[in-house]
């Protein structure tokens, strides 16, 4: 994880490595989240989460259960919109529009911020080919030559082109549990998000298909940014860039503690409770 | 949150404690096995006692009806037996035809409208659709005979239709429909919310993902609680027999008199001829064919699919 880091800093700050650490030069933003709080029946589940999420970087959310990691996750494309009671303020800042409150249309703001979910969850009525390219055919786009060129790039990047070409047309669910996940980033991939939420993704999936899940984000990142919600610490370390740690306050609601590189959050956090967490002392 | 996770350190077990709860749980296990073949026995003999009306119903229908059964008995219309012809009651075809033609309407107008209030009730919490919720369960329970009562003052006589097969489909559907909208509710309920939540997260609006994700996959349930609703209506005569008329003809037409399987169950029944209340088991055989070949069918056809899908 170390080197990753080192390399990232090097690409950016093109200059060469000394001992002497110098801040990191931030790089453009692609959202931006200011005093974010989510709230159920006036219940707080998740407040005071504020930070920016760097364009083609992974950012990892990270904390015990019940620090609000998914509740925010979910926040950032509107998914609480449909849970009665549920109430999202602050602002959240995707390219200069607050996506509660400026001219983006849910349906827009989904299109561009996909999401992956826990458990893979392919439409089981539909083919792989319909899956991958569900997300096209609800936008309205209808055209044969499109789609194709669609489901075979975003299958590739997804990197299940070589094990399903053949049997595209087969129903979905045939897949195993980590072809299924990776089907269900190809449909996400394939309306060409800037952003992808994914809310513990390799949480049901065993170490082999979870290990291709991580090699996947990385080769992504120059296509999207990653927001990924995750248990697994090792995860967090392996995967992402920046780190935002989260945990749940004396009235049960998550907060935001510390959000940083990854290498400050674990090597050298500013909170006691940060490093911890990340130390596996609770958790 | 520092407050580390601190074990206590698990104490030895009293040897003496450990015995007891050997005791006591041997002689527990003892009692239950007693228990559990008493159970075993009660449940066979539960099986038998419902078993047997089913058995020598069945042994009834299939031994009284089979020798009834012949091509006459389904391509001739009815006839009335004469004191020359006392066995000449023709064939059935004019109420196999009404069944399916009544059946037939009764589904086109009940099947669109109950799963739309179906899919409406299971994706929406408004009061409105509690309250219909509440209707169509009053109307499962409602004794089918008030379907034919409401179908006679309103169709018949209200809206002056007269006795037709339109009218009995009317009454048909307004009994199939709550089955239809009840099974559809559970159905859609039944499809996993993360596939909803997938289709909201691919900007699909939520009307898209109710017909392109929820109703795909709530299809099966939809159709065996369809087939069921029809299976049931195929059976239904109260509701028919104040309103359909008794036509003694093949008719196909909505707008005439038709004739149907349980309407002449019960009217052949009342006859005085004995060649015509014979002629009853041959029907009620067909009327059962009927309704088992309907409900294996959607059973297989569910079962089917399942497979497919897993």
């Amino acid at each position: 994880m170390e080197e990753t880091e080192t390399e990232t800093m090097t690409e950016i700050q093109a200059v060469p490595t000394t001992q002497v650490v110098t801040p990191r030069v931030r790089g453009p933003i692609e959202m931006q989240l200011k005093n974010v709080a989510v709230s159920f029946h006036g219940r707080t589940a998740v407040r005071d989460c504020t930070f920016d999420v760097e364009k083609n970087r992974v950012t990892s959310l990270i904390g015990p259960s019940g620090s609000g990691k998914t509740t925010l996750l979910r926040a950032l494309n509107r998914l609480h919109d449909l849970t009665p009671g549920a109430k999202v303020s602050g602002q959240i800042i995707l390219e200069g529009t607050d996506i509660y409150r400026g001219n983006l249309t849910v349906t827009e703001l989904r299109t561009r911020v996909g999401m992956v979910f826990q458990r893979p969850n392919p439409f089981p009525t539909m083919s792989i080919y319909d899956n991958a390219v569900s997300g096209l055919r609800f936008n309205g786009i209808k055209k044969k030559s499109l789609l194709d060129e669609a489901a075979e790039s975003s299958l590739r990047s997804a990197a299940l082109w070589d094990s399903v070409s053949s049997r595209l047309k087969v129903a979905a669910s045939n897949l195993s549990g980590g072809e299924q996940q990776r089907l269900c980033i190809a449909r996400a991939l394939a309306l060409e998000p800037e952003v992808l939420l994914m809310d513990e993704p390799t949480s049901a999936l065993d170490p082999v298909a979870t290990l291709r899940i991580e090699e996947l984000m990385t080769s992504l990142k120059s296509r999207v940014t990653v927001v990924i919600v995750t248990h697994n610490m090792q995860q967090a370390a392996r995967i992402s860039d920046d780190c935002a740690f989260l945990l749940m306050g004396e009235d049960r609601a998550g907060e935001l503690i510390e959000f940083d590189t990854t290498e400050k959050i674990f090597n050298n956090p500013v909170d006691s409770r940060t490093l911890d967490y990340t130390l596996g002392r609770f958790g | 949150m520092t407050d580390l996770i601190e074990l206590e350190e698990p104490t030895e077990p009293s040897t003496s404690s450990r015995e007891e709860i050997r005791r006591i749980s041997d002689n527990a296990r003892a009692r239950r096995v007693v228990t559990s073949r008493i159970m075993v026995a009660l449940c066979g003999v539960a099986l038998l006692i419902a078993a047997v009306p089913l058995v020598a119903l069945l042994y009834q229908l299939i031994d009284k009806g089979a020798g009834q059964l012949n091509l006459d008995f389904f391509t001739k219309l009815p006839q009335t037996p004469t004191l020359i012809a006392p066995n000449a009651t023709g064939g059935i075809s004019n109420a196999i035809v009404g069944t399916i033609a009544l059946t037939l309407y009764a589904s086109i107008l009940a099947i669109p409208v109950g799963v739309l209030v179906g899919v409406y009730l299971a994706e929406t919490n408004s009061k409105f659709a509690t309250t219909l919720r509440v209707i169509a369960q009053t109307m499962a329970g409602a004794p089918s005979i008030l379907m034919g009562l409401f179908a006679f003052s309103f169709i018949v006589h209200d809206l002056n239709v007269g006795f037709t097969a339109i009218a009995g489909s009317f009454a048909l559907a307004v009994l199939m429909l709550p089955v239809i909208i009840i099974s559809t509710e559970i159905a859609v309920r039944n499809v996993p919310n993360s596939l909803r939540e997938a289709g909201l997260a691919l900007g699909a609006k939520p009307h898209m993902v109710s017909t392109k994700v929820v109703l795909p996959s709530a299809v099966t349930g939809i159709v065996t609680g369809v087939i069921l609703a029809i299976s049931r209506a195929v059976g239904e005569t109260a509701p028919v027999l104040l309103v359909i008329g008794g036509g003694f003809t093949n008719s196909w037409q909505p707008f005439n008199p038709v004739s149907a399987m349980p309407l002449a169950i019960f009217e052949n029944a009342k006859s005085e001829w004995p060649s015509q209340r014979a002629q009853v088991w041959g029907i009620a055989l067909v009327l059962v064919a009927f309704v088992f070949v309907l409900s294996l069918t959607a059973r297989i056809w569910a079962s089917r699919k399942q497979q497919v899908r897993n």
